[in-house]
């Protein structure tokens, strides 16, 4: 006789649905609010210790033995190019005062300078690591070393800290990375990484998403089930709007790389960036990079001015910057060469 | 009469905490929804030393330490093992969930660190939200319960 469910198991059945998800949704955000004051806590330490006090003071503490005077430069290597290809004659390297030098071997050129081992030996160099401030200051430099050759070369990019004691060593290594360094010049060849963020701004993300949901009436159906109703109905309603703009963010992001990855010549999306190093404003809902053509540059400058003007109903901007040396798309992407 | 410097000429509804009045009184007070292209960003304040114009350093973070080739070296130092680094910058260049897919949960275990978690508003807020569903739940189920079931059977 009792073959419907009556309303009260229906109502404990929904409420053990949604406890889960409200508590994950609690656990997301708490864990955000989290990631924030860490975030915040390391940026605030970088900003306390002054530049010139910190110089010296990894060596001194970690490594008391390398205050040998005697001890030796190391090489640091930025990235290589083919023998023929050019790189910029003023470059300034990690260590300011040391210039950018070109080791060849085997048809192939490494980019070096000198490093002092107290900051950049094995263990100071852990230390120094650590510290947002030196972290800063060094991967600005390489990065602007790569930058500028990229200018006239292709090249491929080395991994932030890869460190040589001998130029010996550097050629060696050229010589034995010989085949893997040929395939992804010729991969990169005449091509550039580009940069794109597509960042929404949520509140007329939300807006949009309000001025197009006239269906429903939550209000009128909630004067028909009473007081209780009207407030659950609310909150039903306000999580529907958020998650249809959830999706609709989601699905932008979606045209965007998939458009502009059909396009390039390749493509790879990844984690949106923490925006107190970003300083971006909105919603990063893609961080993505594409491979472009270097002849086709204005075409995807035309692209993204395209895209964005299609979205930009929905609270969207879409930042391009670039070129970037091809950190992303080497093949193979080296990992396998360690060691 | 419409002299910019009476400050009682300032419409009511414009909100002189947001940029200490160094907005210009053009137009911009007719479209308070536009001036939004900066976001009141939770962090503007907490960087003040950052030259604006400069490459944002996540972009060169999240290349610089995570791509680029790896070859071994004779300094050995593999960025992927540092231990700080791995933690505290990951979290600056990696989201959460990343992080966790690496293995890092570190947080969830430190006390320090759960001081902060209980007072994140947004967890706090959620939680009163939760506690609210749960008591309009009890109290609708009681009702609908003491109707139907009766009735049911």
């Amino acid at each position: 006789v009792s073959s419907e469910p009556g309303a009260g198991d229906e109502l404990s059945r929904w409420a053990t649905a949604l406890g889960p998800a409200v508590l994950a949704r609690a656990q997301a955000e708490a864990v955000e609010v989290l990631r924030d004051a860490l975030v915040d806590a390391a940026l605030r330490s970088r900003q306390n210790t002054p530049a010139s006090s910190r110089q010296s003071k990894p060596a001194d503490q970690t490594t008391p033995k390398a205050q040998v005077p005697s001890e030796p430069d190391l090489l640091w290597a930025y990235c290589v190019l083919k023998a023929d290809d050019p790189h910029p004659p003023d470059l300034v390297g990690v260590e300011s005062r040391e210039p950018v030098e070109r080791l060849e071997a085997g048809g192939l050129a490494v980019l070096v300078s000198r490093v002092p081992s107290a900051e950049f030996g094995a263990e100071p160099l852990r230390h120094n690591l650590n510290d947002l401030t030196w972290l800063e200051r060094v991967a600005r430099a390489h990065e602007a070393v790569l930058d500028r050759t990229l200018a006239d070369a292709t090249i491929v990019p080395l991994r932030m800290c890869t460190i040589y004691e001998t130029a010996d060593s550097v050629r060696r290594m050229l010589e034995r990375e010989r085949a893997s360094f040929f395939d992804a010049l010729s991969a990169l060849d005449d091509r550039f990484e580009w940069a794109v963020k597509v960042l929404i701004d949520s509140r007329r993300l939300l807006d949009a998403v309000h001025a197009g949901d006239e269906g429903g009436d939550p209000k009128a159906e909630a004067q028909e089930r009473g007081e209780g109703s009207s407030y659950m109905l609310r909150r039903r309603s306000e999580r529907a709007a958020r998650e249809s703009a959830a999706t609709i963010a989601r699905s932008v992001a979606d045209d965007v790389h998939g458009r502009l990855g059909d396009w390039a010549v390749d493509a790879i999306s990844r984690p949106p960036q923490n925006r107190d190093l970003s300083g971006h404003s909105g919603e990063m809902v893609l961080n993505a990079a594409y491979l472009v053509q270097r002849s086709r540059t204005d075409e995807l400058r035309g692209l993204v001015a395209e895209l964005e003007d299609r979205h930009r109903g929905l609270g969207v901007t879409i930042e391009l910057t670039g070129p970037w040396p091809p950190y992303n798309f080497i093949p193979g992407d080296g990992a396998a060469a360690l060691g | 009469m419409d002299g910019p410097d009476l400050p009682g000429n300032r419409p009511a509804g414009s909100s002189p905490d947001r940029g200490s009045g160094s907005l210009p009184d053009g137009g911009v007070g007719s479209l308070p929804g536009r001036s939004a292209g900066s976001l009141p960003g939770r962090s503007a304040g907490s960087l003040p030393g950052r030259p604006s114009e400069a490459t944002n350093l996540a972009d060169i973070l999240e290349r610089v330490l995570d791509k680029g080739i790896v070859i071994a070296g004779d300094i050995q130092i593999n960025l992927l093992d540092i231990e700080l680094l791995t933690i505290k910058l990951r979290l600056l260049i990696a989201s959460v969930d990343r992080a966790r897919e690496m293995g890092i949960n570190w947080w969830e275990g430190d006390s320090s660190l759960q001081s902060l978690d209980s007072n994140g508003s947004a967890e706090k807020q959620l939680r009163e939200e939760n506690q609210e569903l749960r008591e309009r739940l009890d109290r609708l189920e009681r009702r609908l319960g003491a109707g139907d079931d009766e009735g049911d059977k």
